[in-house]
């Protein structure tokens, strides 16, 4: 008798359980409206109140550092959520100030073309470069094996690809529509808005000054980039964190090829021509140099046969490169370093990105 | 689903036969290890010993960073463990619901199996969307979200193996109970329960690998960064390699200690049958 109760008493608690479940999951949706940020609040303001409330967004993965410096210099823990590739948990206000790259999501939640969730002017940011936190983004790089290898194949790809970015900047319509017809995955809208926001990533310096050279690796923003890198990328195996603290610049970058490059007339004797670059996401304007560059024959006058090989979710463009799977990649400076404190001998051969193009976002009241 | 239910009462006998079943693949483990550590697995697969180091390299660093191969593997287990009681529940009460309706029960449980074809990739962020508003704390929406995608990748091997088991009698036992007027209840409790048992385990034994995995991939997805699947991506994607490897080692201690545990369990709670 005693051993059916049991069995009683064990059927009505999941009864209750399958019951109690959705209600808890409902339960706690007691708070109301969510107050947005005055017009004119500061960074420090948002930042803080944000912290605060523990709603900070980012992607994590190597994309954080940043934040975390922006987080530090206004005296907060350096946590944060960890955000979707869609910017829904800001829409949803979970996240009060999310990141946002300035050619690609801020582009999304401002615009109302397809895909958008059209915020307009409702949305206010603060800026990485502003804040003196910036660490530079896109390069171009490959194993300081192959450079020294096929110098010449170095200096052609680089040299086409920044006339092929030179184009682009040039004709920032055309770049978007030559990047769309090669399988683009947003719309040519956005594609476009994309091209207009990478082109003055690209032709503008932290500080805000024009750059003419694109390509060019300043040596200030190389060196802050290091300097947060080593302060905030966390590795737990011993042996690299020892050597992310004695990496220089000189074990990051190569000005040499870009500089050979730049004074080249554009002839070259190719030890490699078929090589591969692996970029960093999927086919879009963040990359409308080496699409142009291709479209357009610039990487044939030089003698090469360029692959580009697209990206997305957890392509792991440095890996990529390391093991020979490709010959050149684009990635962010830290994600090199972090990499290079792992054991590869990986090499920055030039800098598309001049400034930071990393935003965080947060709604305004009105 | 691989809803193979055993042909019960052979399994894990304790005999010679048992010694040579654990002995080989752990002499085969061993010897995997040797060559791994010596490089030729290396050579063999073509590998280098930065994408795959050696194994003392990968026990130096878990031994560096117990504190937080410790945390990150609790969180997993919680979810894990969580989400397969919840699933394994709710399972074996669809399969009791099932049971109780025979003209719908079992074509309702084929509809439940179709959720076993959704991709846990597809559920995880569903699930991370719909608990947003569960807490302020966004380590337990998170936990919750993580728990309900295991839960869902959890129920289905239950409910087909528990339906099995309560209605896969033995001939003679139902005509006996009704022979003597038996209830529909005393039947199921006394009858029914009781058979389903050996069915239970089976699915837990397709339900613990699969909850420890899908916990994993839950992680990817969730709000708060903790666990062991979030790390091994964390590492990987930063091509710290080693770390990442230190992290799979303690998923494989997860995985396979939660399914020894069970199956200590099956021995101890099956014993009286065999």
């Amino acid at each position: 008798m005693k051993k059916r109760n049991c069995l009683k008493s064990l059927f009505t608690l999941m009864i209750l359980i399958s019951a109690i479940v959705p209600v808890m999951a409902n339960g706690a949706q007691e708070e109301g409206e969510v107050s947005y940020y005055p017009a004119d609040a500061t960074a420090e303001t948002v930042v803080v109140d944000a912290a605060s409330k523990g709603q900070v967004g980012n992607w994590g993965l190597g994309n954080e550092y940043e934040i975390q410096a922006l987080l530090t210099k206004y005296g907060q823990p350096t946590t944060y959520l960890s955000q979707a590739f869609d910017m829904d948990g800001f829409d949803d206000d979970s996240i009060l100030a999310a990141s946002a790259m300035t050619y690609n999501e801020l582009g999304l939640v401002k615009n109302s073309y397809d895909g958008g969730y059209g915020y307009g002017d409702s949305v206010k940011v603060i800026d990485m470069n502003d804040e003196g936190v910036a660490m530079l983004e896109d390069n171009l790089f490959c194993t300081k094996e192959f450079a020294e290898a096929n110098p010449e194949t170095v200096k052609a790809f680089i040299y086409a690809s920044m006339k092929g970015w030179a184009y682009a900047c040039a004709n920032v319509e055309e770049a978007a529509e030559i990047v769309f017809n090669n399988g683009s995955s947003v719309s040519p809208d956005h594609q476009l808005y994309m091209a207009n926001e990478v082109k003055k990533l690209v032709e503008t310096d932290t500080a805000g000054n024009p750059v003419s050279e694109y390509g060019k690796m300043e040596e200030a923003a190389m060196a802050q980039t290091l300097e947060l890198a080593k302060k905030y990328i966390k590795l737990e195996d011993s042996v690299a964190a020892d050597k992310l603290k004695t990496l220089t610049l000189d074990d990051i970058r190569d000005a040499s090829y870009w500089e050979a490059a730049e004074a080249s007339d554009g002839s070259f004797s190719v030890e490699k021509s078929s090589v591969k670059i692996q970029l960093k996401w999927l086919p879009q304007s963040q990359f409308m140099g080496y699409y142009v560059a291709k479209d357009k024959g610039f990487y044939e006058e030089v003698g090469l046969e360029v692959e580009l090989v697209p990206g997305g979710g957890d392509i792991g463009e440095t890996t990529a490169v390391y093991t020979g799977q490709v010959d050149f990649g684009t990635t962010w400076v830290s994600n090199l370093i972090a990499a290079n404190a792992g054991g590869m001998g990986l090499i920055e051969v030039s800098q598309l990105y001049q400034r930071s193009g990393l935003v965080l976002v947060y709604k305004i009241s009105e | 689903m691989s809803g193979v239910a055993m042909s019960n009462k052979k399994t894990l006998k304790i005999n010679s036969g048992k010694v040579s079943t654990v002995l080989l693949p752990v002499l085969f483990g061993v010897l995997v290890i040797i060559l791994w550590q010596s490089g030729i697995l290396h050579k063999v697969l073509k590998a280098d010993t930065f994408t795959l180091p050696v194994p003392s390299r990968i026990i130096g660093i878990v031994s560096e960073n117990m504190p937080s191969i410790l945390r990150n593997s609790a969180a997993t287990i919680k979810v894990a463990f969580g989400g397969l009681i919840l699933g394994s529940l709710l399972g074996y009460l669809l399969a009791m619901i099932a049971t109780a309706f025979p003209k719908w029960g079992a074509g309702g449980l084929t509809i439940v199996s179709a959720f076993n074809a959704v991709p846990i990739i597809a559920i995880a962020p569903i699930m991370t969307n719909l608990t947003k508003d569960f807490s302020r704390d966004p380590n337990t929406r998170s936990m919750l979200a993580k728990m309900l995608v295991v839960m869902i990748t959890c129920t289905v091997s239950m409910s087909i193996n528990a339906y099995r088991g309560f209605n896969e009698l033995k001939p003679f036992s139902e005509d006996l109970m009704k022979s003597i007027a038996a209830k529909k209840s005393t039947v199921f409790f006394k009858l029914r329960v009781p058979n389903s048992i050996p069915y239970v385990f089976t699915a837990l034994k397709v339900s613990v690998p699969g909850s420890v995995i899908s916990a994993m991939v839950s992680e990817y997805f969730a709000e708060y960064i903790i666990g062991v699947g979030r790390q091994i991506r964390e590492n990987i994607v930063l091509a710290q390699y080693a770390t990442a490897w230190a992290y799979i080692a303690a998923a494989f201690v997860i995985g396979v200690g939660l399914y020894i545990i069970l199956l200590i369990i099956e021995d101890l709670s099956l014993k009286g049958r065999r």
